[in-house]
């Protein structure tokens, strides 16, 4: 036995095939198993094919098609103000002088987005995020990813990736509509893009920071138990607890240090980010009176992120399989 | 250079409890059996020689490489079936077996070949697109071993494979097995508390009791013959021995077994000569061999 050049290691001699029957008008081969000597792309190419895997189990495809219904359900949900307020814009340059009335206090614009789609990738993170993590531990599989090319590491990193550029695709693409819409509608296309290509680094932070966040910190929920209910109630819990507490102490206790409690709530933190990245009033009355710094939200977030991996990457080095 | 290499390996987990404790061993290719009671500390080596688990001390190498510090490369080239169920239901086995071939680093259209390949290797046909939920046990037990074999991999670690199984599904996974060591050069380690199951298949046998290791040799050697004769009589055991006893040969008698101590070509004329003189029905006579049992029997009598 030794290395080969590439990665493999040989083997011994005496895997031939065997003839079981021969006659006038042949022989029958049993070809029995065979080798492969094919190339062993290793574990980069083993966490990539998770990472993959892991986007496609987040969308039910390869699965069957109950599988599909609550992740495309949401995000048609996510997508479909955009649509609508594409109409809106294009209605809009219609009418002339009622036309930038309408335009003005039409409900769906880059500012209000967020709050319109929140609660859905929200909801989609605790329908998929037990499903992506449990199924492994209920039934028994980690072993057998562990005993592979990749490590427990690159698991929970190609898991964690794989449902936050899920949720990064469903944040995305109705943002992605609401630009291309709005820059077609204009009578210039040229002065459209002009125009709207100022929120473009904005939106793409806060889509960013939106699904990292609620991404990471639902895995980091969702590794810690094979049951798939008690998973989706604590992501839930896990968001909406916090507001309603910030809410409270906020509303209560009145002082600079009580309004800090408003970095302890993700969905709070998120609304102050999109609030600061679209110069625009947030819409959570939490934040609204903590008046923080809008850079506050936004590193808080990323402070957020990382440790809601850290906690998704130690569960796994320390899982037993 | 041995397959497996291990330099005083133990194990001791959180709680006291030492499931291996200093095994020095070097393992060849070939089908080897890791035989020893359950909690002996087989699944413990495996998990060890896997990566899965970090040994307390000591070291493990696996076709050279260290896997504490070679990890995905070892495993790269190494197969595990576990000991228990690992199967999502709802996936199918062709799915199910694709996925861990490309978890197994191979690109994408070698692991839907291997996958064809090793389903039909292991006899899942048509059923190998259902969902895994609704298989027997054997089928399932034939997946967790295609899932292991997919990668083609140079060592096959097998904890317990015949687990759950019925008599024909037994001898039909021991069967897979064998093939699968002997002719495809892959080498097997196939952990096990059943000896008759390690007598059917391996050629190496390595025992184990509570973590330490009791014997690695061969398998014929632990069933050589023994230099002792049994004679079995229907009456007259002891008037046999005695007349034995006189032409100089250790004799002891086990209620209606004359056990003989062999001197020789000899010993077999002076038996059959002895029982013809005191007119004694000889039931049988035979050389009695070592059994894989006796291996427990005598050297840990307190287990």
């Amino acid at each position: 036995m030794s290395l080969s050049p590439n990665g493999a290691i040989e083997r011994a001699p005496g895997a031939t095939p065997q003839v079981r029957a021969s006659g006038p008008g042949g022989s029958i081969y049993d070809l029995g198993y065979q080798g492969y000597e094919g190339p062993r792309l290793g574990r980069q190419a083993a966490i990539r094919a998770l990472y993959w895997h892991t986007i496609r189990s987040c969308y039910g495809i390869g699965r069957g098609g109950r599988a599909k219904i609550a992740p495309f359900t949401l995000a048609a949900l996510a997508v479909l103000p955009a649509i609508v307020g594409v109409g809106i814009s294009a209605l809009a340059k219609q009418s002339g002088e009622i036309g930038d009335v309408l335009e003005g206090s039409s409900p769906i614009r880059y500012a209000t987005y967020h709050g319109l789609i929140s609660t859905f990738v929200l909801l989609f993170c605790a329908v998929q995020a037990p499903e992506l993590l449990g199924r492994d531990q209920r039934f028994g599989v980690l072993p057998i990813y562990f005993s592979r090319a990749l490590a427990r590491l690159d698991y929970a990193i190609a898991k964690v990736l794989g449902l936050v550029t899920s949720l990064l695709a469903m944040v995305i693409v109705p943002y992605a509509i609401l630009f291309l819409g709005r820059v077609l509608v204009a009578s210039d296309l040229v002065e459209g893009l002009t125009n709207e290509l100022p929120n473009l680094p904005p939106l793409a932070a806060q889509a960013l920071l939106t699904s990292g966040l609620l991404g990471s910190i639902s895995m980091a929920i969702a590794a810690f138990t094979p049951r798939r209910a008690y998973a989706t109630v604590g992501i839930i819990a896990a968001f909406l607890i916090p507001t309603i507490v910030v809410a409270l102490v906020i509303g209560t206790l009145s002082g600079s240090v009580a309004d800090w409690v408003v970095v302890l709530s993700p969905v709070d933190v998120l609304d102050g980010s999109n609030a600061a990245l679209f110069h625009a009033s947030a819409d959570s009355e939490s934040v609204r009176s903590a008046d923080l710094d809008g850079l506050v939200y936004v590193v808080t977030a990323l402070v957020g992120i990382a440790l809601a991996v850290g906690v998704t990457i130690r569960r796994y080095l320390r899982i037993s399989a | 250079m041995p397959l497996i290499a291990l330099e005083g390996l133990t194990k001791r987990y959180r709680g006291g409890v030492t499931a291996l404790d200093g095994l020095t061993l070097d393992i060849e290719p070939g089908i080897v059996g890791l035989v020893g009671a359950n909690g002996a500390g087989k699944s413990t080596l495996l998990k060890l020689l896997l990566g899965l688990i970090e040994p307390t001390s000591g070291t493990a190498r696996v076709m050279d490489l260290d896997v504490r510090h070679n990890g995905p490369a070892v495993r790269q080239s190494v197969g595990y079936m576990p000991e228990h169920d690992c199967l999502p239901p709802d996936a199918s086995a062709t799915d199910f077996v694709g996925h861990m071939a490309r978890m197994s680093g191979l690109p994408r259209s070698a692991a839907r070949e291997r996958t064809a390949e090793v389903l039909r290797h292991v006899g899942l046909y048509e059923e190998r697109y259902r969902a895994i939920g609704g298989y027997s046990t054997g089928m399932k037990q034939r997946v967790k071993l295609a899932q292991a074999l997919v990668h083609d991999p140079r060592l096959l670690l097998l904890d317990e494979p015949t687990n759950g199984l019925d008599p024909a599904g037994r001898d039909e996974m021991l069967e897979l097995v064998q093939r699968t060591g002997s002719e495809f050069g892959i080498a097997v380690i196939l952990a096990s508390h059943l000896l008759g199951e390690i007598e059917r298949v391996c050629d190496f046998l390595v025992a184990i009791d509570a973590g330490r290791l009791l014997r690695a040799a061969p398998l014929g050697t632990f069933t050589e013959r023994t230099g002792v004769l049994a004679v079995e009589v229907e009456t007259g055991s002891d008037a046999l021995a005695a007349v034995l006893g006189g032409h100089d040969l250790e004799v002891v008698v086990d209620g209606r077994w004359v056990l003989v101590g062999f001197s020789g070509e000899r010993t077999y004329d002076l038996i059959r000569d002895a029982a013809a003189e005191l007119g004694l029905s000889l039931v049988r006579l035979e050389q009695r061999r070592h059994s894989l049992e006796d291996l427990f029997r005598d050297e840990v009598p307190a287990a």
